[in-house]
């Protein structure tokens, strides 16, 4: 086999520009497949991470009435556990409203946090430092979309705990920015006591509880808590159906750069037929020949994936590093980044060449067989077979 | 000149064309003895080269036997007919089939990569044979850039460089110019008497049969003739 390497590599370097089309090719494959992968990884890490760091925190303890995708829920799925804090975890009440910008109504949640709270990023400890009567917190999505401005007065109605409609004027004392659209489209932050007092409910009344710690479980009637890896599970989710499309672009980028090897495969056969009864002639057995073509295909995956990682570490590291702008793009609950920074681990880079040798050694060994089958003697003549 | 390194006996060889079979060999029984510097002539479709393939364990007979080298090539595994070749057998081939992507040393080299030779072995063996044929000088060349004679020099340094008991040549002088044709004749029957291998030609060419101590003629698959004669030219 060491033969058939070292002499697969003095044909490759040997056949010059045919060989460096080919590894051009499959190394752009190569490139291009690991770029593609790494914005998928990038972006399934960073969605996981925003979310956890502006929503979900440890894990939630949700009240067993409140079903986030369902707004329904919002008025009765609430509840109340003696001294939260005690427990690490951080009260969040969710009420519905509606804001009335430039004499436009706007349907709202508003969600209580205390302002001290560390456990997400919502910079809720704004609603501190403000001076108005009635400080809140909105998105940029929000702010947009209300055409608000920090600083801006805006009168805002909701129902208290007996169903009694109330109205006051809110000031938007910040607009923070979040890759989150779940959080910040449709939603006003304030201050939790305020709410209560707004509402009428007691102290520590929340629909959910964001744990500051990571826990397994809590047991506690009339609530059920989804760890961090749960709340967080329908983005691998999605990344796992997004790898469906990705495959079949893997597949497709693969199958043109394999076409290549593979005609290249077919037509150095039939043009080296004379180089292959010489080789026969000198005493090579027709297993070592077979094994000498295969190799030289497999040598085109192998020098592009040297290509591909030297040409492509450059632009690898330079998106890894800046990020890839992605736009805006419309607000689904789902985390919509920005800017992607692409990851690109060991497994990834050796999966991929691991993929990229393995294919370019079974479509070099398919024609390569055929060779078992010459006659010498017609290979020599350069006879047609 | 006594050991028998080829014995060819009744030997037929018939190729399949169209539903029925194109007989080349029709019953050859020829022995070749080590340092015998032979050739087979005749007209094209003799069967000349059909034979020489068949010596050179590239092709099987179809009757009959051919022992080369003691081995009875028709049961031959592809491994051992491919060990015999390149521990015993010397191609030298009409158009040198030298590997194009190979520098001169490299093509000389092949045959030694397969067997158990140091780097340091292999230099000096492919150097020596280089310098047999008298082109030493170019051996950094690519194929490509040699002339005819070059070429088929580098052909038979190929062929040498393993020292093998046995040199098929088939045509080796139908490319060349008749200076050309005599250097490598010369050098051919040099190595014949200084090695003591046995070469065996495949030729129409009157220069080659001016070499010859043995020439053997074919007609029609079948030996009509088979002479010593005494060599026109000596080294």
């Amino acid at each position: 086999m060491r033969l058939a390497f070292k002499l697969a590599f003095r044909n490759l370097i040997g056949a010059g520009l045919r060989t460096w089309l080919n590894v051009i090719v499959l190394a752009f494959a190569f490139i291009l497949i690991v770029f593609y992968h790494g914005l998928n990884s990038g972006w399934n890490e960073q969605a996981k991470r925003e979310t956890v760091e502006w929503e979900v925190g440890q894990g939630q303890l949700r009240n067993n009435g409140y079903d986030p995708y369902d707004p329904f829920t919002i008025a009765d799925g609430h509840g109340r556990i003696d001294n939260p804090q005690a427990q690490g975890l951080e009260p969040v009440l969710i009420r519905q409203g509606s804001i009335y910008p430039d004499g436009r109504m706007f349907s709202t949640f508003l969600r209580g946090m205390d302002p001290n709270q560390k456990v997400l990023k919502v910079p809720v400890h704004l609603l501190k430092d403000s001076k108005a009567d009635f400080p809140v917190l909105i998105g940029k999505r929000m702010a947009e979309s209300a055409h608000l401005k920090q600083g801006d007065e805006v009168l805002m109605r909701w129902r208290d705990k007996h169903g009694t409609y109330d109205a006051t004027t809110i000031t938007v004392a910040g607009i923070f920015d979040s890759n989150l659209p779940s959080i910040d489209a449709g939603q006003i932050w304030m201050d939790i006591h305020k709410l209560w007092e707004i509402t009428g409910m007691p102290e520590n009344e929340a629909t959910f509880y964001i744990s500051a710690t990571a826990k397994e479980n809590m047991d506690v009637e009339g609530w059920t808590y989804y760890n961090q890896a749960s709340l967080v599970q329908y983005i691998d989710d999605l990344a796992e159906m997004d790898k469906i499309g990705a495959m079949i672009m893997y597949g497709l980028l693969l199958a043109i750069a394999l076409l290549a090897i593979f005609d290249t495969q077919v037509l150095s056969i039939f043009r080296r037929q004379k180089e292959i009864g010489t080789y026969i002639a000198l005493g090579l057995t027709r297993a070592r020949v077979v094994a000498i073509f295969t190799v030289e295909g497999s040598m085109y995956s192998i020098f592009a994936s040297v290509v591909g990682m030297v040409a492509g570490y450059p632009l690898f590291a330079y998106f890894a590093k800046t990020g890839i702008g992605m736009g805006e793009t419309p607000a689904n609950g789902i985390a919509t980044l920005q800017r992607i920074y692409p990851v690109y681990g060991v497994g990834l880079i050796v999966s991929t060449t691991a993929l990229v040798i393995i294919s370019a050694t079974i479509v070099s060994f398919l024609p390569s067989k055929k060779i078992a089958r010459m006659n010498p003697v017609d290979a020599l003549k350069g006879k047609l077979q | 000149m006594s050991e028998n390194i080829i014995s060819l006996k009744n030997v037929v060889k018939k190729f399949p064309v169209g539903d029925g079979f194109f007989t080349a060999l029709k019953g050859i029984d020829l022995e070749f003895e080590k340092g015998e510097f032979a050739g087979l002539i005749g007209p094209s479709g003799s069967g000349k080269t059909t034979l020489l393939n068949i010596m050179g364990s590239l092709d099987a007979p179809t009757e009959g036997q051919a022992l080369v080298m003691g081995k009875d090539i028709a049961t031959l595994s592809h491994k051992q007919s491919a060990l015999l070749r390149n521990m015993h057998i010397g191609f030298v081939f009409q158009v040198y089939n030298l590997l194009p992507v190979y520098t001169v040393f490299e093509n000389v080299e092949f045959s030694l990569l397969l067997q158990n030779h140091t780097a340091a072995e292999r230099k000096k063996m492919v150097m020596d044979a280089l310098e047999w044929v008298g082109i030493e000088n170019q051996a950094d060349k690519k194929p490509a850039k040699l002339s005819g004679g070059e070429g088929q020099r580098v052909a038979i340094a190929r062929a040498m460089v393993k020292r093998p008991e046995i040199v098929l040549a088939d045509e080796p002088t139908a490319n060349l110019d008749a200076k050309n044709a005599h250097a490598i004749l010369k050098t051919m029957k040099q190595l014949n008497k200084e090695l003591g291998t046995t070469f065996v030609f495949s030729t129409h060419d009157e220069k080659v049969m001016g070499y010859l101590d043995r020439i053997i003629s074919l007609e029609d698959g079948k030996v009509v003739k088979d002479e010593v004669v005494e060599a026109q030219y000596t080294v």
